[in-house]
């Protein structure tokens, strides 16, 4: 087997970049003379959980069992939209084993969500097929099965919504009607201008225009969602929940049920994975809190899989009309986005996709003139939220396909389109962001020659094979979405000289606890195995936004790597007394303090901290570090900063279509990923290599396919995530750029590789196929109807040369 | 919730499915039971465990070896793995290695394929063109009939309530014989066909003496296209005669659009399957295709060794 | 009814409902937990375990039918507290991200391994391609798989 993983690193002449950073930070970040010199850092280190994790001990919220627990379960919706005119509870209230029967006529409740536009248990309105409307706690699931079976709803079916386009038309059903503050189905715009659009079309030598769609799809963890609350008697609240926010979550169902936060403990068991599904709060959060609060009984909702699609959140279609112009010699001139992201019957976090989105828009590649014109509208379907790429996939599909596009009607190699407009470190983008480290170069040229691009791009059709590429720009230091963009950390050293560091943020099995003990145990000098890690109680942690936004390396990163210095300073001060020896003429290596010149006078470290405990006058090492990415909220012309880094990749996909039906097979996918610096390489690799197999699962087979406003098949074959089959090994190219801001120079992965996947294959498919995708998935149907219908590029040129439709793609 | 009966006998499952018309179902591997009992598409009050019932598994080779009498009870997962099925009936183990995964194989059994009346089963296809008939048990004793008739709409068959499939008996020609499965799906496994194919030809020299088509999928029941095979007969199985079998297979087929698919891209798609299996199972019947290798799903070789 | 079974060479004898799932004898009423369950409808073989060393789903599958027969969970797969080599080798290689997924993927390859013992990249991906992973790629599941293959040969 050949080795499919590399790392390059580049630099250490860091472009400028080192200036743009060094008056925000404090100095800590390590000179990159001494990258070879790191003990932890750049190991291949094991995940710190996965034995635990192979011998099927790691307890996952469905594993926990506690005295009395009730089993909980959500009546839902059949209707896409429908007044309730009336609910019966009276039956199932009398079902014996029923412990609570709940509806939004006996609890308290308030609106919760992004706009304010939701209820755990809906009130006067359904607005989705899957929509909660009441819900039982019962000794068992069958009881609660039977008894949600005997509630009566009684439905005023109302005309219903699906489609985007319709429902932002003035004669749309309105979905919220409630809300007189919402005009029609419009729930948000977001609309952007850089320079003048117009006028840079004018100086055009070619235009693409194109239309570019994505279906809804879905997160799919393998766990499904599983929540546990229990109140104790005195009335404090404690939820076991997989969600990755879990101090907003805290606030939020404090404020959603009038409970008091200062009661309530939230509490992550081991998460069977999320990848956004469980990044928020959602009904059913809120409906297993009433169910414990109503039956006095300590309560589990544990969702089926068909609730999991029907009833959680999925990843938004959004809809691109997308135009691309650039000079006669390939200088990018403009783009100009018309956007409808279709975001379903609710306003959750999912709504803000176009944030991620417009900056593929205006900073993918240096453009000077782009317009975003997006409208997100209500539809009566499950609704949008965080998943992971959040909008970015949408977005990349659409940009990236069109820089193909258009160096094809330039007459350009797409790779030298790409190299000539590529983001470089030191520029600011047009919409504010601060380009500091990377390697969007590198991550070409890399691909470009690992893929054989300039012999065989252009050269398979009669094979029907076919190359194709995209890059992506995503951000890697955070995303300032809130009022603060920060996590806590405290390191503390018992008298064993073993080391807990308490962070702010949650492993959700991407490895983050084993990455946060690396930076630990490398900036105290010390084993990784003397490191253990707390994350999991909000009674125990220090407060952090929580895991979105490829944040946690750079972030809770940068704050443990702060705390674990403050108590190596703290441990030294004392070593130095015990060696009599300044501090500054110590170093700690492997847990043991020894005098640089002389490293016969040492000191093991568990040793220094019991000196410095067990005295008159004595103490506990203890240090605490909270970190907040030098960054903006971005202002009402969505311009700013957001991340303090922005992570770069490019990717190269090779396909061969079966013209007879339409199906394709993906041959090879190689990778390059500007990761800054790879703390922990295998577990970069896993990350880039899940991401692009989540990603290739959206390019040619996921999607809820909805008819009528019902997801037709919410089961794990029609739905299509891929098999170990459908994934070829993926080539993985980690690019160290060393960024100056994050810890030890390293940015985030975690989303980055699903980014560009299904804009890379389709550019295949149109390589090998001379016709131009227009939507994802590409399932068979689509392809074959694609192929008999020919359609290719829309370009056109300002020599008098009409838009041609056919004549731009790729020869 | 269910009991669970435990036959000892073929005759006391009879016995018991006639005294329990409408509240027992048989269950075999169990894994379409399982999945509609939790639906709630079932209700039985009794489940019937045929997995004591040793006379109902097994690979069982006759007449010498022109025969093979497979139980309705046998794994999947044996057919996939039996060699002399796997160069005498190679559509019938191409298909059941596509089928499920291999845990769903190590379950399930053919006969449970065959009753539970998928349209899109796997095993239908491979077992019409291989000539099969099936062997019914009931109160009134033993029937055999051809296999195409035991279907009878989608999720349903011919089976009286009180009657059990016992096994399947199919002709394998000692030589000159090819068989060959394909199919479209989303994913290149663990899918469901949206259209299924099966071609056997039986060749003497280089002319196709007999053949058979048979499609799933694409009609309420699974489908044993004469008219396409008629196109393969006396041929020598040249592009044109495999393309006008996929054309008549096209013609009679009656696909509906749903989320796998358009009916007009399925009735394309059945012609161009049945082109490519009626030409894998030539090169099979004349040798020139290596033995045991089975075809890709789509019928399509990597270009590479194409 | 009443059922006698072996689960991991321990012999057990209990009280059930007669249509109960092997998943959820060894969950609800042994209380073997590392077994996972994400479907119920056998698509992600999350709940993959050993009946006489042959994988099954044990969400389908109805416990009256291995009455008698020889079950193997993740919990019987270490050897006295250590690590077996597949085990060890998907700790090493980055093979258990979230780990949902690990214990089906772990009981999927012992049987792959009883069968062929220095499996193919294409045989380890067809064997394990009814155990869905959404964190891995499936690419350091392989990698794993190939080394303990090596290591037992």
């Amino acid at each position: 087997m050949a080795p499919s993983c590399c790392q390059v690193r580049v630099g250490p002449d860091l472009n400028g970049a080192a200036e743009v950073g060094s008056d925000r930070w404090d100095g800590r970040a390590m000179p990159a003379s001494q990258v070879d010199e790191f003990q932890v850092i750049g190991k291949r280190v094991a995940k710190l959980d996965a034995p635990a994790k192979v011998t099927g001990r790691t307890v996952y919220a469905d594993d926990l069992s506690m005295a009395g627990l009730l089993e909980g379960a959500i009546l839902r919706s059949p209707h896409a939209h429908a007044r309730i005119r009336s609910i019966d509870v009276s039956a199932a209230e009398q079902l014996p084993g029923v412990r609570a029967v709940i509806y939004a006529g006996n609890v308290t409740q308030r609106p919760f969500g992004y706009s304010h536009d939701n209820l755990p248990l809906k009130r006067d309105k359904v607005r989705f097929i899957g929509d909660e409307v009441a819900a039982v706690a019962a000794i068992d699931e069958e009881t609660a099965k039977a008894a949600l079976s005997m509630i009566k709803v009684d439905y005023e079916v109302l005309p219903a919504v699906f489609d985007p386009f319709e429902a932002l038309e003035e004669t749309a059903p309105v979905i919220h009607d409630e809300r007189p503050d919402i005009v029609g189905n419009l729930s948000m715009r977001w609309d952007y201008d850089a320079g003048d659009v117009d006028e840079a079309a004018t100086r055009a030598a070619v235009v693409v225009e194109g239309d570019y769609s994505s279906p809804q799809a879905a997160p799919v963890p393998i766990e499904t969602h599983v929540i546990v609350a229990s109140f104790d008697p005195d009335g404090h609240l404690t939820v076991w929940s997989p969600v990755h926010m879990v101090f907003m979550y805290r606030k939020e169902l404090a404020d959603c049920l009038g409970l008091d936060w200062r009661h309530i403990t939230v509490i992550q068991p081991s998460v069977g994975g999320s990848f956004g599904g469980k990044i928020d709060i959602d009904s059913h959060d809120f409906i297993t809190v009433l169910l414990a609060r109503h039956s006095g009984r300590p309560v589990r909702l544990a969702l089926s899989r068909e609730e999991e699609f029907t009833g959680t959140r999925t990843r938004q279609p959004i809809h691109f009309h997308l135009r691309t112009g650039a000079d006669a010699e390939g200088n990018l001139l403009f783009r100009d986005a018309e956007v409808v992201s279709d975001n379903g019957a609710y306003n959750a976090w999912g709504s803000h996709a176009m944030l991620v989105a417009m900056n593929t828009v205006t900073s993918m590649y240096r453009v000077p003139n782009s317009r975003v014109r997006c409208s997100v509208a209500y539809t009566n379907k499950n609704y949008g939220g965080s998943v992971r790429g959040f909008g970015n996939p949408q977005a990349t599909f659409a940009v990236e396909q069109q820089m193909e596009e258009l160096a094809d009607a330039l007459g350009m190699d797409p790779m030298d389109l790409r190299l000539r407009n590529a983001n470089q470190s030191g520029d600011v983008t047009p919409q504010g962001l601060e380009i500091t480290s990377c390697g969007l170069s590198d991550c070409l040229r890399i691909v470009r020659e690992q893929s054989g691009w300039d012999q065989r791009r252009g050269t398979m059709r009669g094979r029907h094979r076919g190359l194709g590429a995209a890059a992506f720009i995503h951000v890697g230091g955070g995303a300032r979405i809130y009022a603060s963009d920060g996590c806590g950390a405290v390191v503390k050293v018992d008298d064993s000289g073993e080391v807990t560091l308490i962070t702010g943020a949650s492993e959700l099995g991407q490895g983050s606890e084993t990455v946060l003990a690396m930076i630990v145990a490398e900036e105290m000098g010390i084993p990784i195995d003397s490191v253990r890690v707390v994350n999991s109680n909000t009674d125990v942690k220090p407060w952090d936004v929580g895991v979105h936004a490829s944040r946690t390396t750079f972030v809770a990163g940068n704050a443990a790597r702060m705390a674990a210095a403050a108590a190596r300073d703290k441990l030294l001060e004392t070593a130095s007394e015990l060696l009599e020896t300044p501090a500054g003429e110590l170093r700690v290596r492997d847990g043991v303090v020894e005098v640089a010149a002389d490293p016969s006078r040492r000191i093991e470290l568990g040793r220094v901290a019991r000196r410095r405990l067990l005295r008159e006058g004595g103490g506990v090492v203890m240090a605490t570090a909270f970190y907040d990415p030098p960054t903006h909220n971005q202002d009402k012309d969505y311009r700013g900063n957001i991340s303090a880094a922005y992570g770069f990749g490019a990717h190269v996909a090779e396909v061969e279509v079966d013209p007879g039906t339409g199906m394709v097979r993906l041959i090879n996918l190689w990778t390059a990923h500007d990761v800054g610096r790879a703390i922990n390489p295998m577990s970069c690799e896993g990350q880039i290599e899940g991401g692009a197999a989540m990603g290739i699962g959206l390019a040619l087979s996921e999607e809820l396919v909805i008819f009528d406003g019902e997801i037709v098949a919410p089961n794990l074959h029609d739905y299509g995530m891929p098999t170990a089959v459908d994934v070829p090994r993926t080539v993985v190219n980690l690019v160290e750029t060393v960024d100056p801001l994050g810890p030890f120079g390293a940015k985030g992965v975690g989303e980055a590789a699903l980014i560009p996947v299904p804009a890379a294959v389709a550019n295949a498919v149109a390589d090998a196929t001379g016709v131009r995708p227009r939507e994802y998935p590409m399932r068979p149907w689509k392809v074959k109807a694609w192929i008999d219908a020919g359609e290719s590029s829309h370009a056109s040129r300002r020599a008098a040369e009409p838009a041609d439709k056919g004549g731009g793609d790729n020869g | 919730m269910a009991e669970v009966f435990a036959a000892g006998s073929i005759e006391e499952v009879v016995a018991f499915l006639a005294g329990h018309r409408g509240v027992s179902l048989p269950i075999a591997g169990g894994t379409d039971v399982m999945v509609d009992k939790r639906n709630g598409r079932v209700h039985p009050e009794w489940l019937v465990d045929l997995t004591s019932l040793e006379a109902l598994a097994g690979i069982e080779f006759r007449e010498g070896g022109k025969v093979v009498r497979i139980g309705s009870m046998t794994r999947i997962r044996s057919l996939e793995l039996d060699p002399v099925l796997g160069r005498r009936a190679a559509a019938l183990v191409e298909a059941a290695r596509l089928l499920g995964s291999v845990q769903i194989r190590t379950m399930a059994t053919v006969g449970g394929n065959l009753c539970h009346g998928t349209p899109s089963a796997e095993m239908p296809p491979p077992l019409l063109v291989h000539d099969a008939d099936c062997e019914v048990a009931g109160p009134s004793g033993r029937r055999v009939m051809p296999l195409v008739d035991l279907f009878a709409g989608p999720g349903r068959t011919v089976l009286e309530p009180d009657e059990l499939l016992v096994a399947l008996e199919l002709r394998l020609p000692d030589s000159g014989v090819g068989s060959c499965y394909l199919r479209q799906t989303v994913r290149w496994s663990m899918d469901l066909a949206g259209v299924g194919v099966a071609a056997a030809v039986e060749v003497d020299g280089s002319t196709v003496t007999k053949a058979r088509v048979a499609l799933g999928a694409v009609a309420p029941v699974p489908l044993l296209v004469a008219e396409a095979a008629n196109a393969l007969v006396g041929t020598e199985l040249d592009a044109g005669a495999a393309a006008e079998a996929g054309r008549r297979a096209a013609a009679a087929c009656s696909p509906i659009t749903d989320a796998r698919g358009t009916e007009s891209y399925r009735r394309q798609v059945v012609a161009v399957l049945v082109e490519r299996a009626a030409r894998i199972a030539w090169l099979r019947a004349t040798g020139s295709w290596p033995a045991g290798v089975p075809a890709p799903a789509n019928g399509v070789l990597p270009s590479e060794v194409r | 009814m009443r059922i006698e079974i072996v689960v991991n060479g321990d012999r057990y004898v209990k009280e059930v409902m007669a249509d109960l799932s092997l998943l959820d004898f060894l969950r609800e009423v042994l209380g073997l937990t590392g077994t996972k369950w994400g479907c119920l409808t056998g698509d992600c073989g999350a709940c993959t375990v050993l009946v006489d060393g042959e994988p099954v789903v044990s969400c389908l599958q109805l416990l009256r039918q291995v009455e008698g027969r020889d079950v193997t969970t993740i919990e019987g797969v270490e050897h006295s507290g250590e690590l077996d080599e597949v085990q060890a080798a998907f700790v090493a290689n980055g093979g258990a991200q979230c780990g949902f997924c690990t214990p089906g993927m772990i009981m999927s390859t012992e049987a792959l391994l009883r069968a062929n013992r220095s499996p193919s990249e294409s045989q380890i991906r067809e064997a394990l391609s009814g155990n869905l992973c959404r964190c891995t790629g499936y690419s350091k599941i392989i990698d794993a798989v190939l080394q303990a293959a090596a290591e037992r040969a």
